[in-house]
């Protein structure tokens, strides 16, 4: 379990710049958000799922969450089909928050071609370098608010 | 060179829901796709109104009332809940990448940043605003604009405000169909001392083109840009005609059926700060409204601050208690402590009825 500057980010998972997570167990990946955009976001108030034997593109918009008043994007992580959606969500979307990578999983795709997609995502030093970037972003726009 | 954002300006004519919510969706698909500036809209809506994203609009408006009256009514593509619109209120669209200088990262940083534009804009006809985090803008303790947003294409977003210039109590209490904005609390339409507007809070008959000049100003001088009038270009042109075909003439787009259960609960517990009585909405599992009333002694400021934190948040009690808990004062509400409050809420939670 990596703790990179007070988010949770598992080592073993895959990570995309847009925030959604990878869990690969053989063809199958389950998807969620990661606690970096879970604590950034608040509370989710409603999660737009997708229909199961839709095909996805890696990077695609396939699911809709809104936390307050603000409706953010689920973005696949790999390309393949939704096989399985978490339909706990649909009663208690607060999962995402709680437990982000266990209970509050999102959706399962049968992966196409993880061959040549896991290595457009991010694990290791190049996740700490982007939550890095992302938090010295954050430091420079309350510096010259 | 000073850059310079577009702006799409239409405050002479009242536009038609349709058309100012398939301009609005136009902005951030314009500046991810069609490599345009950023794009401020201002300008002012027919009577109308409009429900969050994912909200159940036949639980959300009484539709009856609303042809009756000759009041439109749409859904829109950002979050949050039901929007009254009209001739005096300004409604401002924003499309932007999310990475542009000076606006602040992440949601929470979006909406502050966006907020200061238009407290500087209140500033220069006169209002002191203040941000009540998440998504309102408050003069002493009352809402005089809703913010709302959601993420475009790409790298894009959209940016939605309504702000008060006037504003109309009486037909929000006729066409809303939650049983919240029947509660009379002391002889005063609980609305009415929770909502104000840009005429109440200046005396004067301010008009809505002065308004939107101070807003104009203020983006300039927060993102040091220089705003050129504009309109819809070829390709924005067709998108907008495509974004009221697809989204705001068609049925299936108004009333969808991909949203959270709606209910209503009310909590009334007796505590030593005396009669506690709480109106809850709840959307699925999240709270959308929440009144607090009862013969308590407390402010209308701190009131108003307790219940924001509760909007739009999770209705579970360890997240009712930790966001009450965030804005908690000592004495906010005389003799009352955040688990006896707390404890309410979850009394309302249980009482809940299908709207």
């Amino acid at each position: 379990m990596a703790d990179i500057k007070g988010y949770d980010m598992p080592d073993e998972l895959y990570y995309h710049k847009d925030h959604s997570w990878a869990r690969v167990e053989g063809t199958r990946v389950t998807v969620g958000m990661n606690d970096f955009f879970q604590k950034e976001s608040g509370d989710i108030v409603f999660v737009d799922l997708p229909e199961e034997e839709e095909d996805v593109e890696q990077g695609e918009v396939c699911g809709k969450i809104q936390s307050r008043k603000w409706i953010g994007k689920l973005v696949a992580p790999v390309s393949g089909e939704i096989v399985e959606i978490n339909e706990e969500l649909e009663e208690d979307t607060s999962l995402v928050n709680k437990d982000p990578y266990g209970e509050g999983w999102i959706l399962v795709i049968e992966a196409e071609d993880l061959d040549s997609e896991l290595g457009n995502l991010m694990q290791g030093e190049a996740l700490v370098e982007f939550i890095d970037a992302e938090l010295k972003r954050a430091e420079e726009e309350r510096a010259g608010a | 060179m000073t850059p310079y954002w577009r702006l799409f300006k239409n405050i002479s004519r009242p536009v038609s829901a349709a058309e100012g919510l398939a301009v609005d969706d136009t902005l951030p698909q314009s500046v991810a796709l069609n490599n345009s500036a950023p794009i401020l809209h201002l300008y002012t809506f027919v009577p109308s109104v409009n429900v969050g994203k994912y909200q159940d609009i036949e639980a959300a408006l009484r539709l009856d009332r609303c042809r009756a009256r000759g009041i439109a009514f749409s859904r829109r593509s950002t979050g949050g809940g039901t929007v009254i619109m009209g001739p005096d209120v300004v409604a401002l669209g924003l499309g932007i990448n999310f990475d542009y200088p000076g606006l602040g990262r992440g949601v929470g940083g979006i909406f502050e940043s966006l907020s200061l534009v238009l407290i500087t804009a209140l500033e220069k006809i006169g209002i002191q605003a203040c941000f009540q985090p998440k998504n309102d803008l408050e003069v002493a303790g009352r809402k005089i604009a809703g913010l709302s947003a959601a993420s475009g294409v790409g790298k894009s977003l959209l940016f939605h405000t309504s702000l008060l210039v006037e504003f109309d109590i009486d037909l929000m209490t006729d066409i809303m169909n939650t049983p919240l904005v029947k509660i009379r609390d002391k002889g005063y339409n609980c609305f009415s001392r929770r909502m104000t507007t840009v005429r109440r809070e200046l005396g004067r008959d301010i008009s809505v083109a002065e308004v939107t000049g101070a807003i104009e100003r203020a983006f300039q001088d927060k993102f040091n840009i220089r705003l050129q009038e504009d309109e819809p270009d070829a390709w924005e042109s067709k998108t907008i005609q495509a974004f009221i075909k697809e989204r705001y003439e068609n049925p299936e787009w108004i009333f969808s059926h991909k949203h959270p259960r709606a209910r209503m609960g009310i909590g009334q517990i007796k505590s030593k700060a005396g009669l506690l009585e709480i109106y809850l909405s709840l959307s699925g599992g999240a709270i959308e409204n929440v009144v607090i009333t009862g013969d308590f002694f407390s402010t209308s400021e701190n009131v108003r601050r307790l219940e924001n934190a509760l909007k739009w948040t999770s209705a579970r009690k360890e997240s009712i208690e930790q966001n009450l808990a965030s804005v908690w004062q000592k004495d906010m509400i005389y003799g009352l402590d955040v688990p006896t409050l707390t404890a309410a809420v979850l009394a309302a939670k249980e009482n809940q009825l299908r709207v």
